[in-house]
């Protein structure tokens, strides 16, 4: 696993062909896939039945309006909620095909494959280095200080903030800017190798500038990882995704491709919310 | 908007606002002032305190020497004829050649003044004369002037603590020892110097021999034993009680018991200490072995509750970036939440030492209170601690004891400043902003 991940690092993914032909994004394999997920907290029934594929190298929107589930099934998918004691998770999730839920599954190796961005920019309290080193080091993904250094420049060069930060490594990460600090979490998540990276609202708490940034990096990302992405903004999720989602009351009322969804809603639900939106 | 009666009523809230607005200003400037005052009337009485203890403490810092001329007699300490440590340690007799000399010098007669005589002079002032002779043999049969102490009597009449124009029956220098104090202080032989001995001896009968420095050491040993026992467990338990346990019945009755252990009068804990650790253990009385015990227990709850709430105080956010990107939740909390919340569990922990450090009540219970001259050489021999200490001297019927008491209270006080700021030191060293 841990050799594996290196590799997976240090050597660049193969260039992507998908990128070319808009329509390619519906031939891309299934890289997560859930079955019939249900969510409670204590008594409260969260999600309801969520069957959703992930395709790879491909960004998926989740979009629905405030406290649908939309956290809580990002969440799922690398079992972050196996942190709070009342949630309780049913129904299959995979990745690769092999069910993430499974006692034979380390949640540590599965966290190292499905990193995580959240809402709110989290930096470690500790040197921009150190940030980006972290993950690296808890899996013992390099042998010695020099690999650790390619390591951590190739991953913040990935996330684009390389030149921002390359004369003040041992800098705090949280001197950086809101939207410096939302790129660093990003460097941070791919330096441990993952193959699925999860966004829950990376860009809610950014200035308008700070998120186009991340926009586009998310598209050049799109390349090499697949992304999983929560927004409440309806232009960004036509902007950045292939496939959106879209949540409501715990249920999943539709999945599709991006553009379908924006322009020809199969649900009056759906169309109420995006339209509602757009004013 | 642009409505004439809706312009009427903003004028008309607007005039609410404003009457409403003086007076907040008006409660405001109030509630200012009764924090002002309360904080004065506070340093008023802090300084009270502090000054009257400073007063009355200081003068146990210095003390009264007498220089005397002896003649030390090879009769009375060297009474075979050698001069090897050994005899003189053993079988000279200094007090004998110290009344010898003194009483030719003052040409005394009569073994009433003779007594008065002597009295003016610490039972040290022969200790001292002999190790003078053991480090300078070749002095024996030699008139040598030397310093020693004055009993704590003089040493009061010097301090000016002892009144002359009482009654002579009323004070305990009499009236020919005045005479003789007085010669002595026309010849220049009353010196007061920096009070050694207070930081370096234990207890003694006479107070101008009596020092802090065996509570000192009995007070760090217990310290020691209550630091090693305490910290770790309250630190592990908080830890495993605020990062692992589930939330259940079982652990909110934990936490609440805890709390209330906190609130135990130390007492209580005394009688544990007696009860378990000396009547069914039998582990040794008046040690700080068991005090420490005693004082982890009575301690443990604060640090319980001060490092809880220090890792609480640590943000989410950290916890789940960490565990997003793999790390095991012992990972979790050696590299991120620990470190973080490390300041103000230090901090709690000194606070709580800070406490145990001034606790008098629970060591009495396991035979603290003993009077003990030696300097404890470990944490099973017998011992006393500082506020012990304290309270054994103000016990204490003598005048000299008085100024002790107050000395050995600032001293206790110094090292709760030192551990108090200490705590100021690390919390705001290690604090970081996230
Ligand atoms: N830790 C929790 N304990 C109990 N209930 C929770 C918890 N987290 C979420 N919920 C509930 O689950 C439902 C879904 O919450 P979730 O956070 O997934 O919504 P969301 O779609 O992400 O909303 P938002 O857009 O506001 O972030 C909400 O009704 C919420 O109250
Ligand atoms: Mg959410």
């Amino acid at each position: 696993m841990n050799e594996k991940s290196v590799e997976h690092v240090v050597t660049a993914p193969p260039p992507e062909a998908a990128e070319a032909d808009p329509a390619g994004a519906d031939r891309n394999p299934v890289k997560m896939r859930t079955r019939g997920v249900n969510v409670h907290y204590a008594e409260k029934h969260a999600l309801r039945d969520v069957s959703l594929d992930i395709g790879e190298r491909e960004v998926t929107a989740l979009i629905g309006p405030s406290g649908c589930g939309k956290s809580t099934f990002l969440r799922c998918l690398n079992r972050m909620n196996d942190t709070i004691d009342i949630c309780r998770v049913t129904g299959r999730l995979e990745l690769d095909g092999q069910d993430i839920y499974a006692d034979s599954v380390d949640v540590v190796q599965l966290r190292a494959s499905i990193g995580m961005v959240f809402q709110k920019p989290n930096p470690f309290p500790k040197s921009i280095f150190d940030n980006v080193a972290y993950g690296p080091r808890v899996h013992g993904l390099v042998a010695d200080r020099a690999d650790l250094e390619q390591l951590v420049e190739q991953s913040l060069r990935k996330a684009g903030l390389f030149d921002e930060v390359k004369d003040r490594f041992g800098d705090p990460g949280t001197s950086l800017s809101g939207g410096q600090q939302q790129r660093l979490c990003i460097a941070r998540a791919i330096a441990v190798g993952p193959e699925v990276i999860l966004m829950d609202e990376p860009c809610s708490s950014l200035d308008p500038i700070a998120t186009a940034r991340i926009e586009e990096l998310i598209d050049e990302l799109r390349q090499n990882y697949t992304i999983v992405i929560v927004t409440h903004s309806m232009q960004q999720a036509a902007r950045v995704s292939q496939k959106t989602a879209f949540f409501h009351l715990g249920d999943l009322i539709e999945q599709g491709e991006t553009p379908q969804i924006f322009t020809n809603p199969r649900d009056e639900k759906t169309q109420g919310y995006i339209t509602g939106r757009f004013g | 908007m642009t409505d004439p009666a809706d312009s009427v009523l903003i004028e008309g809230q607007k005039e609410k606002v404003r009457q409403g607005l003086s007076r907040r200003l008006r409660a405001e400037r109030r509630f200012r002032a009764y924090g002002v005052v309360a904080i004065v009337l506070a340093i008023l009485m802090l300084l009270f305190l502090a000054g009257t203890i400073a007063a009355n403490g200081y003068s146990a810092f210095y003390q009264t020497w007498i220089k005397v001329d002896v003649f030390l007699d090879e009769e009375l300490i060297a009474p075979d004829g050698k001069t090897d440590p050994q005899t003189l340690r053993e079988e000279g007799d200094f007090r004998g050649a110290l009344i010898e000399s003194l009483v030719a010098s003052y040409r005394v007669r009569g073994r009433e003044k003779e007594n008065r005589l002597i009295a003016m002079f610490s039972t040290d002032a022969e200790r001292t004369l002999q190790r003078h002779a053991i480090a300078n043999p070749r002095l024996v049969g030699k008139n040598i002037s030397i310093w020693v102490k004055a009993s704590s009597d003089i040493d009061q009449l010097t301090k000016g603590a002892i009144r002359r124009d009482l009654p002579e029956s009323g004070r305990k220098v009499k009236d020919v020892q005045l005479v003789w104090y007085d010669r002595m202080a026309a010849e220049n032989r009353i010196e007061t110097r920096f009070n050694t001995g207070f930081f370096s001896t234990g207890d003694s009968r006479e107070p101008e021999q009596a020092g802090i420095w065996g509570a000192i050491v009995g007070s760090f040993l217990t310290m020691l034993v209550t630091l090693i026992l305490a910290f770790p467990v309250g630190l592990a338990a908080a830890v495993y009680l605020e990062e692992f346990a589930p939330k259940n019945r079982l652990t909110d009755l934990i936490e609440v018991n805890i709390n209330n252990l906190a609130a135990v009068p130390s007492i209580v804990f005394g009688l544990l200490g007696l009860a378990v650790f000396l009547n069914f253990f039998e582990l040794p009385r008046s040690a700080p072995l068991v005090g420490g015990m005693v004082l982890a227990l009575m301690t443990l709850p604060t640090i319980i509750i001060a490092a809880r709430a220090s890792l609480l105080a640590v943000p989410p956010s950290v916890r789940e970036a960490a565990l997003g990107l793999g790390a095991s939740r012992v990972q979790v909390v050696s590299h991120h939440v620990l470190p973080l919340a490390m300041p103000g569990i230090l901090t709690g922990t000194i606070i709580g030492m800070a406490r145990a450090l001034g606790e008098t009540a629970p060591l009495l219970m396991i035979g603290m209170v003993a009077f003990i001259v030696d300097i404890p050489g470990g944490p099973t021999d017998a011992s006393t601690v500082m506020p012990v200490q304290i309270y054994l001297w103000a016990d204490s019927p003598e005048r000299g004891f008085v100024e002790k008491t107050s000395g050995a209270v600032i001293v206790l006080l110094a090292f709760l400043v030192v551990m108090n700021a200490s705590a100021v030191y690390l919390r705001k060293k290690f604090e970081r902003r996230w």
